[in-house]
C-alpha cells in the first residue's frame, strides 16, 4: 500500500492531507499519485491551484517530453480535478475556485484534444446536456461536460433554455442513449419533470436514460420525477453517465 | 378551534420586522407566490404581469385576497433593474419565468458601469411603482406591501454574467469590490422610490449563496454593503439569500436589516440558534418537493417545523414554481392558524 510520503509533490501531499477525509478516497488518491509520473503530480497540483498558465507550460512540455496525451489527461488533469470534486462537495472550496480550476483544466485540453481527436479513440459513448427550459445557467452543466469530455464521452451541448421539444429531437436524431438536464432554479426544476412527460407522450421515453443534477435538485426529486439517475455534482455526473451507459449496452 | 386577532395584517407583518409581539405570526412572500392559476383567477398572465402597473397589481394582491397572506409583492421576478439597465431580456410567456440572457453580458469592466438617469422611471421599473400604488388604493391600510430591490451582487451576475463575475472575484477582488460599490446606487435608488411609492419594507435579494460562494465572500464583499443598505433604505429590510446560508447567518445578523429569508436547505433551528436573535427569519417552506410536488398536509407539516422553532414570519423559501396549487399555498395561513390556536 502507497504511503503519502510516496508522492513527490509536496501540494499533492498537502492537499490529501488536508482535505480529504473519507479513507476510501484518502487510499485511492495516495495509490494514484504515487503511482503516476512527478511531471502528471506537478500538472495536477497546478491544476488544484487554478493555475492555467502553469497548466498549459507544463502539458506542452509533457508532450514534448514524449508521454502520452490520454496518460497526461488522466493522471494529470482529471486526476487533479478529482481533488478539486472532493474539495467542492466538501465545501472545502466553492464556485469561483472550481471554475478557476475548470479553467485551468481548458488550458491543458487544449493542447490535448486535438491529439485525440486525431487518433481516433473510440468515445465512451454519446451524452446529450442541456438547461431545461426558462432556466440560462449554465456553469454546472458546463463543468459536467468538461468532465465527461475529459473522461473520454462525446457530449451534445444543447445550451440552455432548451424546450422538451428540441431534448427529444436530439436523442431521436443523435441516438444518444443517455440525456443529462441541469436546473439552478427552483422554480425551473419542475421543467425537469415536464420534460420526461413529454418523452412519456411522445413515447420515446425508453430510448433514452435520463440523468438530472443542479444546486437546488435532490435525489428525492429525482427519483419523484422519473428520472434514471442523479449526480450532486460534475463528478458524480460523470460516474453516473458511466453508470447508465453500462446499464443501456 | 376559535382565534382572536387583534392586528391587521400589516401590524403583525410590521411588528415581526421590528421584533415585537404579535397577535399570531404573520404569513408572508418576500419573493413571489405568483402563479398560473392566480394568473387565470384576476386575468393577469406574464408576461403582462411583470411589465403592466394594473396586471402587476392584480396578480399581487391575490396573495392576500384568495391565499389569505398577510403581504402582497408585486415584483415577481428578479429583473427589473437589469431590463432598466440595458440588459437583455427573455419576457417569456405565462408559464415561464422571465430571465436576463446572461450569457450576453452588457458590461466587461468596472468603467463599462453606466445607470441611466431613468433607472426608476424605466417602464420596467416605473409600473412598480404604478403596482406599488395601485395596490394600496386597492388594498388600504391593513395590508403590507413588499417591495423588492436588488443587491448589487445579484445585478453583477446580470450585467457581467456569472461565470465572468465569479472569477472576477477571485483573481481580482478590488475590482470586484469597485463594481458592487458603484452597483449599490441602483439598489438604494431604486429601495427609495419604492418607499416614496408606499412599501411598508422591501426584500433585497442578493445571491451570494452558499452553493456558489463561501461565507467568507460573504463577509469581505457583501455584509459592509448590506449595513449601508441598512442604514440608507428608510424602511424594514428583508434580506433574500436562496440555498445553504447557515454558515453566513451570523454576519448576516450584524448588518441591521430586519429580516432575513431562508431556504430550505437550512434547519429551522439551526438557523434560529446561528442569528440568536440579532435578525428575524422568515421562510423556510419547500418549494420544489412540498409546495409543488406534495400536498396540504405536507406543507402543514413544515409550518409547524418553523412555528416550533420559533421562526417569526411562515412563507414559500423563495419564489414558488408557477406549477404550484392554490390549495398548496393556502394551507401555509391555515397551518399557522391552527398552530397557533393549539398553543
Amino acid at each position: 500500500m502507497a504511503e503519502l510520503s510516496d508522492i513527490q509533490n509536496q501540494t499533492i501531499q498537502d492537499e490529501i492531507e488536508e482535505y480529504l477525509e473519507r479513507a476510501d478516497e484518502i487510499e485511492r488518491f495516495t495509490e494514484l499519485f504515487a503511482r503516476v509520473k512527478p511531471a502528471m503530480q506537478d500538472i495536477a497540483a497546478a491544476i488544484i491551484e487554478g493555475d492555467d498558465d502553469e497548466v498549459d507550460a507544463l502539458t506542452a512540455k509533457a508532450l514534448e517530453n514524449g508521454i502520452d496525451a490520454i496518460e497526461i489527461m488522466d493522471d494529470g488533469l482529471i486526476a487533479g480535478m478529482g481533488i478539486v470534486g472532493i474539495k467542492f462537495r466538501e465545501n472545502f472550496v466553492f464556485v469561483p475556485e472550481v471554475l478557476s480550476c475548470a479553467r485551468a483544466m481548458r488550458a491543458g485540453m487544449a493542447h490535448i484534444e486535438p491529439i485525440l481527436s486525431a487518433s481516433g479513440i473510440e468515445s465512451q459513448g454519446k451524452v446529450i446536456m442541456g438547461t431545461v427550459k426558462g432556466d440560462l445557467h449554465d456553469i454546472g452543466k458546463n463543468l459536467c461536460i468538461m468532465m465527461l469530455r475529459g473522461s473520454g464521452f462525446e457530449v451534445i451541448d444543447l445550451g440552455v433554455d432548451v424546450a422538451e421539444d428540441t431534448f427529444i429531437d436530439a436523442v431521436e436524431e443523435s441516438g444518444a442513449k443517455v440525456l443529462g438536464m441541469s436546473a439552478l432554479l427552483t422554480t425551473t426544476m419542475p421543467n425537469m419533470g415536464r420534460t420526461i412527460e413529454a418523452f412519456i407522450d411522445a413515447d420515446v421515453r425508453d430510448d433514452v436514460l435520463i440523468m438530472v443534477g443542479g444546486a437546488p435538485v435532490t435525489q428525492e426529486f429525482s427519483d419523484d420525477m422519473g428520472a434514471d439517475g442523479y449526480g450532486a455534482d460534475a463528478l458524480s455526473c460523470v460516474a453516473m453517465a458511466k453508470e447508465l451507459i453500462a446499464s443501456a449496452a | 378551534m376559535s382565534e382572536v386577532q387583534s392586528m391587521t395584517s400589516r401590524e403583525r407583518v410590521m411588528a415581526a420586522l421590528a421584533g415585537q409581539p404579535v397577535d399570531r405570526t404573520p404569513v408572508c412572500c418576500p419573493t413571489s407566490v405568483a402563479t398560473v392559476e392566480l394568473m387565470d383567477l384576476v386575468d393577469a398572465p406574464f408576461p403582462d404581469a411583470n411589465r403592466q402597473a394594473a396586471p402587476m397589481a392584480r396578480l399581487a394582491a391575490t396573495a392576500h385576497t384568495i391565499l389569505g397572506f398577510d403581504s402582497v409583492m408585486p415584483v415577481f421576478s428578479i429583473i427589473q433593474e437589469s431590463s432598466a439597465l440595458g440588459c437583455k431580456m427573455q419576457w417569456e410567456g405565462k408559464d415561464n419565468w422571465p430571465t436576463v440572457r446572461m450569457s450576453e453580458p452588457i458590461w466587461d469592466s468596472v468603467d463599462d458601469i453606466y445607470i441611466p438617469n431613468d433607472l426608476t422611471s424605466h417602464p420596467d421599473t416605473q409600473c412598480v411603482l404604478d403596482a406599488i400604488k395601485l395596490l394600496r388604493e386597492e388594498l388600504g391600510p391593513d395590508v403590507a406591501i413588499i417591495g423588492k430591490t436588488m443587491g448589487p451582487w445579484s445585478l453583477a451576475y446580470h450585467c457581467f454574467g456569472v461565470e465572468k463575475f465569479l472569477l472576477l472575484s477571485l483573481d481580482d477582488p478590488e475590482a470586484t469590490k469597485a463594481i458592487l460599490e458603484k452597483l449599490k446606487k441602483v439598489t438604494i435608488d431604486f429601495g427609495i422610490a419604492q418607499v416614496e411609492a408606499g412599501v411598508d419594507a422591501l426584500t433585497l435579494p442578493d445571491h451570494a449563496t452558499g452553493d456558489l460562494v463561501s461565507g467568507e465572500y460573504y463577509q469581505r464583499y457583501l455584509r459592509d454593503l448590506h449595513i449601508e443598505f441598512a442604514e440608507r433604505i428608510p424602511c424594514p429590510l428583508i434580506l433574500h439569500i436562496c440555498g445553504r446560508t447557515v454558515d453566513r447567518m451570523g454576519f448576516i445578523s450584524e448588518t441591521g436589516m430586519a429580516a432575513f429569508h431562508y431556504d430550505s436547505k437550512n434547519a429551522p433551528e439551526e438557523s434560529m440558534q446561528t442569528v440568536e436573535g440579532r435578525i428575524a427569519l422568515v421562510g423556510n417552506i419547500n418549494n420544489p418537493e412540498t409546495l409543488f410536488s406534495k400536498g396540504p398536509e405536507d406543507v402543514k407539516a413544515e409550518v409547524f417545523a418553523n412555528l416550533d422553532a420559533g421562526v417569526q414570519m411562515i412563507g414559500p423559501e423563495c419564489a414558488v414554481p408557477l406549477q404550484t396549487s392554490i390549495a398548496n399555498l393556502r394551507a401555509i395561513p391555515e397551518a399557522v392558524r391552527e398552530w397557533h390556536a393549539a398553543h
